[in-house]
């Protein structure tokens, strides 16, 4: 094994070092490790080739000589082969550190710890930054996290299941173009194949192992797709609803106006869904009393009158 | 580097991240290498073995990188090929972005000059990733609270919290000695003393509207009161997602009595409130008439209006 490990770094080296193509004969003649017939030597060289694109390394083809178009050679551009983050001061350093150390026990922290390594190989010290107990973590992560990171790379299709608002498992396809934490919960974005539009998923809603298949088309990312879309403060309905004095903490906290009327406050606030918000005002009781829209009090009196059918 | 990677393949690619991280550490003792790079010692000295064997074609002592470890502590010369840090990959790539956005999120707002270098940074791993991967994160606390809960917790201080309980509908000011910080169900928690309660409580860390260091008694009184939980049944009468979230139950068999259990009657009575028609509390009794005179209620408001 540990041959082929040297094989392997020598052959990094030699295309690295190299200003040149190198053919592949010059390459079983001078990087040590290729031995055996012109087959296994090339069956070598070519499973060699797969390993170091694997780890991340690319090898660029091209011609040895430009008017002789006959053989290919082969090197590793540095540029592409060396990380680049430019000038990186103390502070970033740290920085970095905090934003790795956000993953400690949780999904990506093995990449995270590796990609730091990478880091302090670059052998600039950290500057601590000075606010005590600074040290975010990402809490409640799911090992989906790394499929669906890898599907972006690749633009790759992702299949699963989902729990739909019925309660009914759902089969979904789509090619994810982001991820993002909400509330302590992760949601993966993607263009749904369904509807080929983008739809916004929570991972703890998806059943079981989530399923990639390769997508050889080309895939053109949406351009107008904003984080916004999937918070509430996009909607595009208000509801404009009185809220007792001194309650309903969590519909103030979303309200755009508050106008005082004595023992109540009539408040505004965004709808993301009527039902959402149904459930948000019936928490409260009778400290809350909709206004409108028609169709959320229709639909509040429903639920209350099935309430008291439920209990009676 | 992704689990999909084989035995030698991982060994390959640490030995290729082993010599520039040697170019910039040089003389450092090989246990404390072995540790950075979560190896044995004795795998370490393996890899430095078959990193001696390698270098530049030729393979004469002149293109051979220059190893020298057996005193225990290594350092490297005639290395430069790969003297530079390896490109990250995709997938570190993501987790540091991934990782800066909650850092962003969670500094206070009038740090420009650390807000700004996030920035930069993520700008500059952006361009390595090359895919216009959209990654957003944001701190479901206040980054000024949780900072200062972090705080409390390493140094045994004291904090001044505004909390905000949903189940009271209630805003109030407490003093506590905040113990430990964990997640539950994709919520954080900070455990503590309150000594407005005069016992253990657990405060759910994004309704903590302020926290602010201050003293507090250094005796925390252990005769705490323990309180008893109340046992509800509820019946589903259709499959509601929100409702089986609610309740925390994996799934929702329906017309069948499921069995709970809760601190709170308060939160009892709201979460029913709040699942409508879904749900149907059969016990206890004395909930189940709040219930339903609660409705009543609101229903002749909205008659009359």
């Amino acid at each position: 094994m540990s041959r082929k490990i040297e094989r392997l770094i020598n052959l990094t080296i030699a295309l690295l070092a190299t200003k040149r193509y190198l053919t592949k004969s010059e390459i079983f003649r001078t990087v040590e490790g290729y031995e055996g017939s012109a087959e296994t030597k090339e069956r070598m060289f070519e499973r060699d080739k797969d390993d170091l694109r694997s780890l991340g390394i690319a090898i660029d083809v091209g011609s040895f000589d430009p008017l002789f178009n006959d053989e290919a050679g082969y090197r590793i551009k540095s540029e592409s082969y060396q990380l680049d983050l430019g000038e990186i001061t103390p502070t970033e350093v740290s920085l970095l550190s905090l934003a790795a150390e956000s993953w400690q026990g949780a999904a990506f922290a093995d990449q995270a710890q590796s990609a730091i390594l990478k880091l302090s190989s670059i052998g600039v010290p950290a500057d601590p930054i000075d606010i005590p107990g600074l040290s975010p973590k990402l809490a409640n992560s799911s090992n989906d996290l790394e499929t669906i990171a890898g599907a972006v790379g690749s633009s790759d299709y992702l299949i699963f299941d989902y729990l739909s608002p019925k309660l009914l498992l759902e089969k979904r396809e789509i090619i994810p173009i982001a991820l993002s934490n909400r509330s302590g919960f992760w949601y993966v974005s993607g263009v749904d194949s369904a509807v080929q539009e983008v739809r916004t998923f929570r991972l703890d809603r998806v059943h079981g192992a989530i399923t990639v298949r390769n997508n050889r088309e080309a895939f053109e990312f949406p351009s107008d797709f904003e984080f916004d879309q999937i918070d509430s403060t996009s909607a595009i309905r208000f509801a404009v609803i009185d809220v007792r004095k001194g309650k309903g903490h969590a519909l103030r906290a979303l309200a755009t106006s508050l106008q005082d009327l004595g023992e109540w406050d009539q408040i505004k606030l965004p709808i993301y869904t009527i039902e959402f918000l149904t459930a948000q005002i019936l928490w409260y009781g009778d400290d809350v009393f909709v206004h409108e829209p028609s169709d959320l009090r229709e639909h509040i009196v429903e639920e209350l009158q099935a309430l008291l059918v439920n209990h009676e | 580097m992704s689990k999909n990677v084989s035995a030698p393949l991982l060994r390959t690619a640490r030995l290729l991240d082993l010599v520039p991280f040697l170019n910039t550490h040089q003389g450092i003792a090989l246990k404390d290498l072995a540790v950075h790079f979560d190896v044995t010692p004795t795998q370490m000295t393996a890899d430095l073995m078959t990193l001696w064997m390698c270098g530049l074609p030729g393979y004469t002592p002149l293109e051979l990188m220059d190893l020298e470890f057996e005193s225990g502590y290594v350092t490297i010369r005639n290395a430069s090929t790969l003297a530079k840090p390896r490109t990250i990959t995709f997938q570190e790539g993501v987790a540091l972005l991934l990782g800066l956005d909650l850092v962003a999120s969670s500094l206070p707002e009038d740090r420009t000059d650390l807000l700004t270098a996030v920035d930069s940074l993520r700008q500059r791993l952006t361009e390595i990733l090359g895919v216009p991967i959209k990654l957003s994160v944001v701190a479901p606390a206040s980054g000024a609270v949780s900072t200062a809960i972090s705080h409390a917790v390493q140094t045994n201080t004291g904090l001044e919290i505004r909390y905000h309980s949903l189940y009271k509908d209630q805003v109030s000011e407490r003093s506590v000695m905040p113990l430990d910080l964990y997640d539950s169900e994709g919520h954080q928690y900070m455990r503590a003393y309150c000594f407005t309660a005069n016992d253990y409580r657990e405060f759910r860390v994004d309704r903590i509207e302020s926290a602010i260091a201050a003293a507090v008694p250094s005796d925390i009184s252990t005769d705490s009161m323990n309180q008893e939980k109340i046992r509800f049944s509820i019946v589903g009468r259709y499959l509601s997602r929100d409702v089986a979230e609610r309740f925390a139950i994996s799934d929702m068999p329906l017309g069948k009595t499921i069995e709970l259990s809760s601190f709170s009657r308060q939160w009892i009575e709201r979460s029913v409130m709040a699942s409508g028609g879904a749900v149907v509390l059969k016990l206890p009794l004395n909930i189940r008439s709040e219930v339903a005179k609660s409705a009543q209620l609101m229903l002749n408001r909205y008659k009359e209006a």
